[in-house]
């Protein structure tokens, strides 16, 4: 009897089961782990593997909740109708920045990857034609991989060393700030610049990697950037756009800056608005998506211009994005009803081969996290796959017999003869000896007959490894291009075959378009975005006709891999221990009680407060608390107190720098009232408490919060059910929620991490843990 | 409606046709339909088109004798006939050159008086007896047919680039062409020699002359002075020179390439064995979250409180 609730088999805290016989049975039959926390004679903190079920502590929420305080009240009191008009224009001047500066980083990424790898494939080109004739060709190979390896090297240690947060893609990154999640140092003009420099050099290192999940990180940052009218980093203050110094504003554009960055990375306006309202489709308004729109508009615009001033057709607006799949638009790339099984036969494909992709990159990243994290390890790391990457492109290469003609149009970049007759090239070549994006592009519109089945099948495999293998190194680099180059070489392979199966080989039968629908079917397996990617690849081949099939091939790969696996943003946020909000709370949670979820006892403060007690609370570093009940202690003092007020800690620093005290307001009548600005100043970078030197004296003050604290926070009554309090969270964006009971008393507190540790695992509901990170 | 009056028209058509004399009538009557046809013009030009074809046997005898102002002049009749025999003159030439390509080394001249007599027709300006052929040759009719055999031949000779490899006014090939092709001469020359016994014997020995040739050929191609004649010939070559006498690189360095990439691609392992083993593993703290007792302890407590 004692032992009916055991552990469910996630938890490795093995020793606490002797107190399991404490547990509840639940109504759906599974148990949550005991609520034996409060035990005073609890050990030392366990240390456990790094892996998937644990939530970080250092991450935060945003503040997206608006603090109504009188300081608020008042300021918004003081302003004029035409204040609030200017602000409203000031928004769209901020969106039109955005977007313009967003194009113009798109602009010079894309120059500066195709003078880098044009000079790279230039000088090996020459060298593998030279010893191709006299001999000694294992030296092109060294050339190669050391050409790769001193890119990778300057991109690797400026991420692993300068700002690892600039690694990967950064969309799973973004895609938690548009949740709510305040990622450290993730918008950080640092963090742009790293990023910029770094994708430039691993795309020009030759790494399987593109350059468009990056931009969509830019973007983001450039919004941040731009609304907050100052640097931080650079400790200049334009002081401007002053108004919009806070979470909410901030999250807004950050959202139009995403927008921007898909926009220009695919040239896709549409999908990059589509993209920001799928990540972040809480706290949405419409007035928001017609600026994020016309911020996308802006930035593939503003990139469009300047590539054609830089190819030398200035006006010539054809360039819409950085990826560009050229044009389908000749007959035999329509499609017919009898075709579309086979669509969704290739995304079924695209689910599983993505499925794969994510469970051996999750594998891996586990390893990453857990052996390979010092920076120089990490930069090793990605020398090795630099090496590596070269190593096997140029072996394949070298041992393939797939020759073709050259075309009278030169297609190809870099065509390297190799051992083929004078005249024809290598076709393997083209698939390994250039950028990933012309690539792809070569693979969607040379003519039928320009590849061999076996070439595409070895290129698939050999560069789904890679591809694999390099996501989650500490570049920055993205993984669509890889997956699009992997779907189109197997899409192309099947519309190979399929014209080789049937008899008279049918017009329909076009390798482009199977490529096109290989490409859509294992991105969507690989990442499992719908609707924005969708539009993003409706738009990125310019034919709306093509809507129908992607949007079939992209359904199937989402159902087929989902059945196996989660998609590759979410697993690397899953491992990032990020408190990640989903779009639901987990379907079978309805049992679980604000009660069950909270946090409790609550550090609350009086309305009139001590000032050494607040130093000593903001000080403790064991329990790094972010917002505060305030409570008014009724005469009686047999009462408990009672709720009145939500204070941040970050207001409570800002008073405390301020020495807003009750005794000196006294002696110091002159002193000049605190004012919303001071706390818009001091925004995002609040000082750490330790830097704020309070005497001895001081401590015995009193502080006043009733002006400074939220007189109206979000309350519920303990008994409300999990999903309940989820959706409080997920559409209003809060942070702290008051659980109070039947009489207005403080009981409890629920945040992000409370809601987030509950997920649907395969044993039911499952919790995961709090970990230091 | 409108079908019945499309009907009413074909009708008309076909009464007053043979008489012709009743066209005004034939105006008159459909002038009320007519409005309606001329808003949809296919429609009304379709029903014209389908005149002749209602009573071909009629109008046969009325082509014969046109007034003489519709009439083509001598003049304009005797450019058609000299553009014919220089048509069939160029042409003639085109087919035997077809291949190897020779259209335009041996066919430029021929082209020439082409254009000569064409541009005459095409030109406005008045011949003797104040006429300008051109519109009556060249777009008096639906066919255009002169044009079309023109402008036929004329995307020929764009296609074929010939106009790179011969001098501006089609009188001459220029010096790069006759260069090239006494290169290629040589490069022949040497093949036939060797052609006979072992094939090696000829990749040595031919090589100096046919890299020569490879070198102009790439040059010329970033001049972009190539035309067909020249890029079959270099296609020739190349293909005699790689497939039928086999002097393409042999892929002969297997062992090093093998060996550099089997190092490079066992640096891996070695580096994820020795961090698998010797860097620690990152552990992770666990925190214990404050949370509220059970139901019942809870209870307890409130119960303690109040």
């Amino acid at each position: 009897m004692a032992n009916i609730t055991k552990k469910v088999s996630w938890s490795s805290r093995g020793d606490d089961s002797g107190l399991a016989g404490e547990g509840t049975p639940l109504l759906n039959g599974t148990e949550i782990p005991k609520p034996s926390r409060q035990d005073p004679i609890r050990g030392r903190p366990k240390e456990i593997p790094h892996n998937e079920k644990l939530l970080s502590l250092k991450y935060e929420s945003l503040d997206y909740d608006n603090i109504e305080n009188q300081l608020f009240l008042e300021e918004e009191r003081r302003m004029s109708h035409m204040g609030f008009r200017c602000l409203e224009i000031s928004r769209w001047v901020i969106c039109g920045l955005i977007g313009i500066l967003t194009g113009l980083i798109a602009c010079f990424i894309d120059i500066m990857v195709e003078k880098l790898a044009g000079c790279k494939y230039q000088v090996i080109k020459e060298n593998i034609e030279k010893f191709t004739e006299v001999g000694g060709l294992s030296i092109s190979l060294i050339l190669w991989a050391v050409l790769n390896c001193a890119f990778v090297l300057v991109g690797g240690i400026m991420v692993a060393y300068i700002e690892p947060i600039a690694a990967g893609s950064g969309i799973p990154q973004i895609k938690c700030y548009l949740n709510g999640v305040k990622i450290p140092r993730v918008v950080r003009l640092k963090t742009l610049l790293v990023k910029v420099l770094g994708v430039i050099c691993s795309v020009a290192g030759g790494l399987a990697v593109g350059k468009e999940g990056p931009m969509i990180h830019s973007g983001a940052v450039v919004a941040a950037g731009v609304s907050q009218g100052r640097s931080t980093s650079l400790k200049r203050d334009f002081k401007m756009f002053e108004y919009f110094r806070r979470d909410t504003e901030k999250r807004d554009f950050v959202s139009a800056g995403a927008a921007a960055g898909v926009s220009a990375a695919f040239g896709a306006p549409v999908g990059g608005v589509l993209f920001s309202l799928e990540e972040g489709a809480s706290f949405w308004n419409q007035m928001l998506t017609w600026r994020i729109f016309f911020a996308s508009m802006i930035s593939t615009f503003t990139l469009n211009f300047f590539l054609s001033i830089y190819h030398g057709k200035p006006g010539d607006l054809s360039n819409p994005g950085l990826i560009n799949f050229g044009r389908f638009e000749s007959d035999s790339v329509a499609y017919y009803y009898y075709e579309l099984p086979l669509f969704m036969g290739m995304g079924a494909i695209g689910g599983l081969l993505g499925a794969l992709f994510n469970s051996i990159n999750y594998w891996l990243t586990i390893f990453r996290i857990r052996y390979v994290h010092r920076p120089c390890l990490q930069v090793m790391e990605a020398l090795l796959v630099a090496a590596v990457t070269a190593t096997v492109s140029f072996t394949m290469i070298y041992f393939s017999n797939d020759c073709q003609p050259l075309g009278p149009e030169h297609n190809e970049e870099y065509p390297l003869q190799l051992f083929c007759a004078d005249g024809e090239y290598n076709s393997m070549a083209t698939a390994f000896f250039n950028t990933p994006e012309r690539s792809v592009r070569s693979l969607f519109h040379n003519q039928p007959g320009s590849y061999n089945p076996l070439t595409l099948g070895l290129f698939t495999l050999t560069y789904f490894f890679l591809a694999c293998w390099t996501y989650g190194l500490a570049v920055s680099a993205g993984v669509f291009i890889p997956s699009l180059l992997i779907g189109a070489a197997w899409g192309r392979l099947c519309g190979i075959l399929l014209a080789s199966f049937t008899p008279t080989s049918p017009i329909w039968a076009d390798p482009g378009k199977y490529a096109l629908i290989g490409a859509a079917a294992q991105l969507g397996g690989i990442v499992r975005m719908t609707l924005s990617l969708t539009v993003i690849m409706v738009e990125a081949t310019g034919n709306v006709t093509y809507g129908l099939p992607i949007m079939l091939v992209l359904m199937t790969a989402k159902i087929v891999g989902d059945y196996f696996q989660e998609g590759l943003y979410d697993i690397h946020i899953k491992l990032q221990s990020v408190p990640f909000l989903h779009w639901e709370a987990p379907a079978t949670s309805h049992w679980l009680t604000a009660r069950e979820v909270m946090s409790s006892p609550v550090t609350c403060f009086n309305r009139i407060e001590k000032v050494g007690t607040i130093v000593d609370v903001l000080s403790n570093t064991s329990t790094n608390h972010n917002g505060f009940p305030v409570v008014v202690q009724v005469l009686d003092s047999d009462e408990p107190a009672k709720l009145c007020g939500l204070i941040l800690r970050s207001q409570l620093i800002v008073l405390l720098k301020h020495k807003v005290f009750v005794e000196l307001a006294r002696s110091r009548l002159s002193q000049r009232k605190l004012q919303l600005k001071d706390f818009r100043d001091a925004y995002p970078r609040f000082p750490p408490i330790q830097s704020i030197h309070v005497s001895q004296d001081e401590r015995e003050c009193m502080m006043d919060l009733t002006e400074f604290m939220n007189a109206t926070p979000y309350t519920v009554p303990q008994d409300t059910s999990l999903p309940r309090v989820f959706k409080l969270f997920r559409a209003l964006g809060l942070r702290h929620l008051v659980v109070v009971d039947d009489e207005n008393r403080v009981i409890g507190l629920v945040t992000r991490k409370d809601l987030a540790r509950y997920h649907l695992g395969k044993h039911g509901l499952e919790e995961l843990q709090l970990a230091q990170t | 409606m409108l079908p019945y009056n499309l009907y009413l028209f074909f009708v008309f058509v076909a009464i007053c046709v043979p008489s012709l004399k009743c066209g005004d009538v034939v105006h008159l009557s459909a002038s009320e339909s007519a409005d309606k046809l001329e808003a949809v013009p296919s429609l009304s030009t379709a029903a014209i088109v389908s005149k002749p074809a209602v009573d071909t046997v009629f109008s046969f005898s009325l082509l014969s004798s046109f007034p003489d102002d519709l009439e083509v002049s001598d003049y304009c009749s005797d450019l058609l006939h000299i553009f014919g025999q220089r048509y069939v003159a160029y042409v003639n030439c085109l087919v035997p050159a077809a291949r190897p390509v020779k259209v335009c080394q041996s066919c430029y001249s021929t082209y020439g008086n082409l254009v000569e007599i064409y541009n005459n027709i095409s030109s406005d300006q008045m011949g003797p007896g104040n006429v300008t052929c051109r519109d009556s040759l060249l777009r008096s009719d639906r066919l255009m047919l002169v044009y079309q055999l023109y402008s036929n031949l004329e995307s020929l000779w764009e296609d074929s680039n010939c106009a790179k490899c011969v001098t501006e006014h089609l009188e001459s090939l220029t010096n790069d062409t006759l260069y090239f092709m006494a290169t290629l001469n040589q490069t022949l020359t040497c093949f036939e020699k060797y052609q006979q016994g072992n094939h090696t014997e000829l990749c040595k020995n031919c090589k100096s002359a046919y890299g020569t040739l490879n070198v102009l050929y790439s040059q010329m191609e970033k001049n972009s002075t190539l035309c067909i004649d020249i890029e079959d010939a270099m296609n020739m070559t190349r293909r005699l020179w790689s497939k039928n006498f086999n002097c393409s690189f042999p892929r002969e360095e297997n062992v090093p390439v093998i060996a550099v990439s089997s190092f490079m691609l066992f640096l891996p392992i070695i580096f994820y064995l020795s961090s698998f083993l010797h860097s620690e593993q990152k552990k992770r703290k666990l925190i214990h979250p404050r949370r509220a007792k059970s139901n019942t302890s809870l209870m307890n407590i409130q119960d303690k409180l109040s």
